[in-house]
């Protein structure tokens, strides 16, 4: 039954960071791994433009292509431009799609308006050298004429007043005249933005000083987190700064386009309608998985690290339908992950019955893994890192060490008692996987694709404002 | 419960004196003395802030030679206060107030009830802030307000005073911004 035996020759990019060990085996190259094609479960996967080590002069073309229909009248030759980046763009299929749409921004801006002094901010969750690393390593301070610089949420806030009082961004990402906010539509971490206001949801995080971040995962609920980003977009403050989006759109085989708007409610729906279909039948697939192991071999955290262009995060969430504005997960908000006599709150997939961890990034707190999953972190200088990580220092009482991959993926089938297997290793457009896994998904893919035509989609439409006929 | 392994150590041949050290530190342990930083190691609960942000490379992360265990064991306190507290504070005793450690709100909400007044002596107590040091910041300031304690800045932007949540948001603004599901949230918080 199986799809397709073409094993993976080049595995997914892992950027060197100080926060992960050196790149070692992959997982791709175990004998039990093969590659599924996402087009064999679902023919409608949208086409893409890109995929990693594709012609990086297509995302040039779209991305001016995109930028043609935007009024730049505001911004004057004297004027003072900041271009907005996030982390996480840097680690689709490697980055250089998202850093070449950085690079044609700055271009297009300059060659249509005259300005020269457009700065490049890159900005970053928890890793706090990780906005460094990225400059050098896609050398954008030479491209930016020496103007990029880090942002951190440690950094020196600004004071926003917004309808709901005082928020605070970060300082450096605001110093400018005006700013451009460089995007892209992955999906990622579905359980908090919902899908709703996803296009501007840096500015309560990426953009946003420590505390409005911890206003909006912790004050707020998981659906109404996403109001924090809205009054504080709204505001006077950033609207007499904003110019627009640009956005790298992605469906779970690679990127499908750019997209630059003025209008952020219209980008938002874009977004929603691109991504419903595509990461909802994914998504939706991964939650009939009963059994399986998960080798985790990337570049960033565990969360957000990808699979057939799906974050394991969403995995460890897939048996609740986070489309579906009527469920409400456990979130930052209010996680209760306790045993008994505590609340009794599952915070991760009962299917996921062993983790491998070949490839990580610390620098992220994440001890509801081995908390939860039985845990094998594979080498020593991994488990050195787990060890110095001020976020994580009781990881390794909850995990074990394997000496190598082969020795590690062994002991987690002796736990799981299963040989369907689940690779997180960056990848878009193919997943890779085991035999046995990949034989399931097939077999359940037809049923997944009616179900989310027929059933979830008009649903998630309609809670949405959207009438199913009219898209 | 904060297991503290490492503490802190200056490199004084490559501090230039900047105080961002000074600025990121959550206790208050570093202190710039002759354009030096010097860390006080009793307060020293080994975060990131000050290793990641010197633009020097002038400090790092040193094993001591014994963990010290920061913890405050919430059933020295009156219970009914402190699940008072937390009813006022609108958190759930069992909810992580710090993800990085798994440190409960009750233990934060019992930190407070033994006295401490401020974000650095919850955190010199508890051990909490000492991992990403940012959404336990929430937790303690509500906490702190609700217990009636009036918070204060810091003079640098180490935190700034800012806890908007769920439960203060005018029905007027509400109904400005609709499809944002804060009454809905709000009764689920409610059942927990």
């Amino acid at each position: 039954m199986l799809s397709s035996t073409q094993k993976i020759l080049n595995p997914p990019f892992i950027r060197e960071s100080k926060y992960g060990p050196p790149i070692g085996e992959r997982a791709v190259n175990l004998p039990e791994i093969t590659v599924l094609d996402l087009r064999t479960l679902f023919p409608d996967i949208p086409e893409t433009i890109y995929q990693e080590g594709g012609d990086i002069g297509v995302i040039r073309k779209a991305t001016e292509k995109a930028l043609e229909s935007v009024n730049m009248d505001m911004i004057k030759e004297k004027d003072t431009v900041n271009v907005l980046s996030s982390q996480y763009g840097f680690q689709l299929m490697g980055g250089d799609a998202y850093a070449e749409m950085l690079r044609t921004i700055k271009d297009v801006v300059e060659q249509r308006t005259g300005c020269t002094n457009i700065r490049l901010r890159v900005s970053t969750g928890f890793r706090i050298k990780e906005p460094q690393e990225i400059i050098e390593h896609y050398k954008l301070k030479e491209y930016f004429n020496g103007k990029a610089r880090g942002v951190t949420c440690l950094d020196k806030g600004v004071p926003i007043e917004t309808e709901i009082g005082t928020l605070y961004g970060v300082a450096s990402i605001y110093d400018a005249d005006w700013i451009i906010h460089a995007h892209h539509g992955e999906l990622r971490e579905l359980d908090m933005h919902r899908m709703i206001n996803r296009a501007i949801k840096p500015f309560a995080m990426s953009y946003a000083r420590l505390e409005t971040r911890g206003v909006a995962h912790i004050n707020f609920g998981p659906r109404s987190m996403n109001f924090i980003q809205k009054v504080i977009f709204d505001s006077p403050f950033v609207q007499k700064k904003f110019t627009f989006g640009c956005f790298l759109l992605t469906s779970p085989a690679g990127i499908t386009g750019v997209e630059a708007s003025h209008d952020m409610e219209e980008m938002d729906r874009k977004l929603l309608l691109f991504d419903l279909k595509p990461y909802g039948k994914v998504r939706q697939l991964l939650s009939k998985i009963e059994e399986c192991i998960v080798i985790l071999d990337g570049s960033g955290e565990p969360r957000y690290m990808l699979g057939g262009g799906m974050t394991f995060g969403n995995f460890t969430e897939a048996e609740l339908d986070l489309f579906d504005l009527e469920i409400n997960p456990v979130s930052l908000g209010f996680n209760l992950y306790e045993k008994p006599p505590g609340p009794r709150v599952e915070s991760v997939n009962p299917a996921i019955k062993a983790l491998v961890i070949n490839h990580m990034w610390l620098g992220v707190p994440q001890m509801e893994l081995p908390g939860h999953i039985p845990t094998i972190v594979v080498g020593r200088d991994l488990e050195d890192i787990v060890n110095a990580d001020p976020m994580n220092t009781e990881f390794m009482e909850y995990a074990v060490t394997a000496q190598n991959l082969e020795a590690g993926l062994r002991f987690a089938k002796k736990i799981a008692k299963t040989d369907k297997i689940l690779v997180f290793d960056g990848s878009f457009g193919s997943m890779h996987l085991s035999q046995s896994m990949a034989d399931f998904l097939v077999k359940a893919a037809p049923g997944v694709n009616r179900e989310v035509e027929e059933e979830l989609m008009p649903k998630w439409l309609k809670q949405r404002g959207i009438d199913p006929a009219t898209v | 419960m904060r297991r503290v392994k490492f503490r802190a150590q200056v490199d004084e041949e490559k501090c230039q004196g900047c105080a961002t050290c000074q600025i990121s530190c959550p206790t208050g342990a570093i202190q710039i003395v002759n354009k030096k930083a010097v860390v006080d190691e009793k307060k020293c609960l080994a975060c990131p802030n000050c290793t990641d942000r010197c633009p020097e490379g002038a400090m790092t992360l040193v094993p001591l030679p014994e963990p010290k265990i920061l913890y405050v064991d919430p059933s020295d306190v009156d219970q009914e206060q402190l699940m008072e507290l937390c009813r006022k504070a609108h958190l759930h005793p069992h909810q992580w107030g710090c993800m990085c450690n798994a440190t409960r709100v009750r233990e934060i909400a019992a930190a407070i009830l033994k006295g401490a007044k401020t974000l650095e002596e919850i955190a010199l107590m508890t051990g909490i802030r000492s991992g990403c040091t940012v959404y336990c910041v929430q937790d303690m300031l509500r906490l702190l307000k609700a217990h009636g304690v009036e918070v204060q800045e810091p003079s640098y932007p180490n935190w700034y005073d800012t806890t908007q949540s769920i439960w203060e948001v005018p029905k007027e603004k509400q109904a400005k911004y609709p499809g944002h599901f804060l009454e809905e949230d709000k009764d689920a918080f409610r059942k927990f």
